[in-house]
């Protein structure tokens, strides 16, 4: 395999790249969110993006509504679902041992996928809208995709906010650091527990939306989100939410460059070996782990 | 009496009596192993079937490619599908935490991008075939001897010292490091013990079916199902994924293969509520209600 490497084909990777990162970047800061605050690995996360598109796509295709408007749409539809899920289910196992959590969630996901195939068929769907690419000096930007990375960028931006300034947010943070303490300065951690769970799923849901006009629809694109964003957080530094923004630029950029040299199949291995060997040197990630 | 009978069963039984015994006998071996490394140590396997794929291809290639006898090439499957678990556990286990869960999360799609990918070897897509053989009972006998095997070493592991670390580690894995044990490695055992069933399991599987592709070796359904089973009988006992097992083949046959999708549905539901409402299964509700062992 001979392949000449020229400048565009550099550039037109770290494009793209960037494109598909600030995507990774947003729905890992989800599962990360959770993670941080309730040490709970939310397998359902990726099945959660899945129902985020087929919200998108009955929006579009039984009453009109165009896809970008209604990611606002989707995100507060799927923010229910969460802390729906939250209320009944997960708030059990968030102090039981971690084995209790992940198969709970996995029990979860597996449902959310069956229940779509019933529900929905295992029919490939599609959002047409804005097709094609427009040229950018010598390189071709998919519209779609680069629609989304705006958007990606501007709900990250405001969740990054919204933890930052506001009191929910801070309290988020704070329980994220030290449960008790938190709890000690009269935060109500429930009440975080919902409100982290139900944003967390707004913002698989809103990876969820913008999928639905790039890829095709159906009940099993979720699960290997689930797996890809778990990577992310492993790159950043588990614990550390800025980190998922790094680790999302980078798992796009290694994905794009691999796709240069391998078969798509194979770039699906390249992520998979690429979290092996990080766990391997450098297990608590690139920017180190619980900063919050 | 119930080894007997299970032992001249194929002198007397069906054709499809035999093939349904075979595959009771393939679960027990794949709910057994799983029970190993996540329900003695905690460590929960969402890939456990990438280790069947993983030795059915090592067998299946051994059997067409180098002519092996089919008994020798089950063998050499457990052996490669522990390799597997030693390049994947080394690094994943050290760590405490989820690490290990995730890796195996996306292990089985892993493998079997790269079986298709290296199509000299595996078929890749269109599959591989077999030398035509008619062996079903003495597949039959080496499937029963790896199920009982499996069931064996559980029962050896559970009543011994390395058992009982274990079993601290699931408990509490920073007082099991307190007290001296070297919490990484005892992992790393269990999981390449864990490995070995499913890899025997697999080859012979491949043996018997005479035809392999990648759907048909890695399907996540599978890892599904053998978790349902160890949960449903109860995780981290000897008899727990032998009953759940035996339970669930006969009620997927002859209730459920005619709704696949509510089936997985119900058993998503299976899961959530095993955990919530009786986390040690059927069998850890006996052992409480009439105190039975806690080694059966």
């Amino acid at each position: 395999m001979n392949i000449a490497i020229t400048p565009a084909m550099v550039g037109q990777v770290v494009i793209s790249g960037i494109l598909a990162g600030a995507l990774y970047a947003m729905v890992a800061l989800g599962l990360a969110l959770i993670y941080g605050v309730m040490r709970v690995i939310n397998i359902a996360h990726g099945p959660l993006l899945m129902l985020g598109a087929y919200t998108t796509f009955f929006l579009y295709s039984a009453l009109g509504l165009n896809p970008y408007l209604s990611v606002p749409a989707t995100m507060l539809v799927l923010f229910l679902v969460g802390v729906g899920l939250q209320r009944t289910l997960v708030f059990r196992v968030v102090d039981a041992p971690e084995l209790s959590s992940l198969l709970l969630t996995f029990g979860v996901s597996i449902a959310l996928v069956n229940l779509a195939q019933l529900a929905f068929t295992s029919d490939l769907r599609a959002v047409e809208y804005l097709t094609g690419s427009f040229p950018l000096g010598p390189f071709a930007v998919s519209k779609t995709r680069l629609v989304a990375f705006l958007f990606a960028a501007g709900v990250t931006a405001l969740a990054f906010l919204f933890l930052q300034r506001t009191r929910l947010g801070k309290a988020i943070r704070a329980t994220s650091q030290h449960r008790e303490v938190a709890m000690v300065c009269g935060i109500d951690v429930q009440r975080v527990h919902l409100i982290t769970f139900g944003l967390a799923t707004a913002l698989a849901a809103a990876g969820g939306a913008l999928l639905a006009v790039i890829v095709a629809i159906q009940p099993e694109m979720g699960q290997i989100w689930t797996f890809k964003s778990f990577l992310v957080i492993v790159l950043g530094g588990a614990g550390n939410y800025p980190g998922a923004l790094l680790g999302g630029m980078l798992l796009g950029l290694i994905e794009q460059g691999a796709s240069l040299f391998l078969t798509t199949q194979l770039s699906e291995v390249v992520a998979y070996v690429l979290l092996v060997v990080v766990l391997l040197v450098r297990p608590t990630g690139l920017l180190g782990g619980r900063q919050t | 009496m119930l080894v007997v009978a299970l032992a001249v069963y194929p002198t007397f039984g069906t054709g499809y009596g035999v093939r349904a015994m075979l595959q009771i006998f393939m679960w027990i071996a794949l709910a057994g192993s799983w029970n190993l490394i996540s329900g003695l140590t905690g460590y929960v396997s969402f890939g456990h079937v990438a280790f069947f794929g993983a030795g059915a291809y090592t067998g299946a290639i051994l059997i067409s490619k180098a002519s092996w006898p089919w008994l020798a090439a089950a063998l050499a499957g457990g052996v490669g599908a522990c390799a597997v678990a030693l390049v994947i556990g080394y690094p994943c286990l050290r760590l405490k935490g989820p690490y290990f869960a995730i890796a195996m999360l996306g292990l089985n799609e892993v493998l079997r991008a790269l079986v298709s990918y290296f199509e000299g070897l595996t078929g890749g897509g269109s599959g591989l075939s077999l030398p035509t053989l008619h062996a079903t009972v003495p597949i039959y006998y080496a499937m029963a001897g790896t199920a009982a095997t499996v069931t064996l070493l559980t029962y050896l592991i559970i009543t011994s010292r390395f058992g009982l670390r274990l079993m601290t580690i699931r408990e509490d894995e920073l007082a099991a490091e307190a007290m001296g044990i070297d919490t990484a490695r005892h992992k790393l055992y269990a999981f390449l013990l864990s490995a070995v069933g499913p890899g025997i399991a697999g080859a012979l599987a491949a043996r018997d079916q005479g035809y392999i592709e990648p759907i048909s070796v890695f399907p996540l359904a599978t890892t599904i199902t053998m978790i349902v089973m160890v949960l449903f009988g109860g995780k981290g006992t000897v008899w727990g994924p032998v009953l759940g097992a035996v339970v669930l083949f006969v009620s997927q046959e002859f209730v459920w293969a005619r709704f696949p999708y509510l089936h997985q549905l119900l058993f998503g539901a299976i899961i959530v509520a095993v955990v919530l409402l009786m986390p040690r299964g059927v069998l850890g509700l006996l052992q409480v209600k009439y105190r039975l062992p806690r080694t059966i």
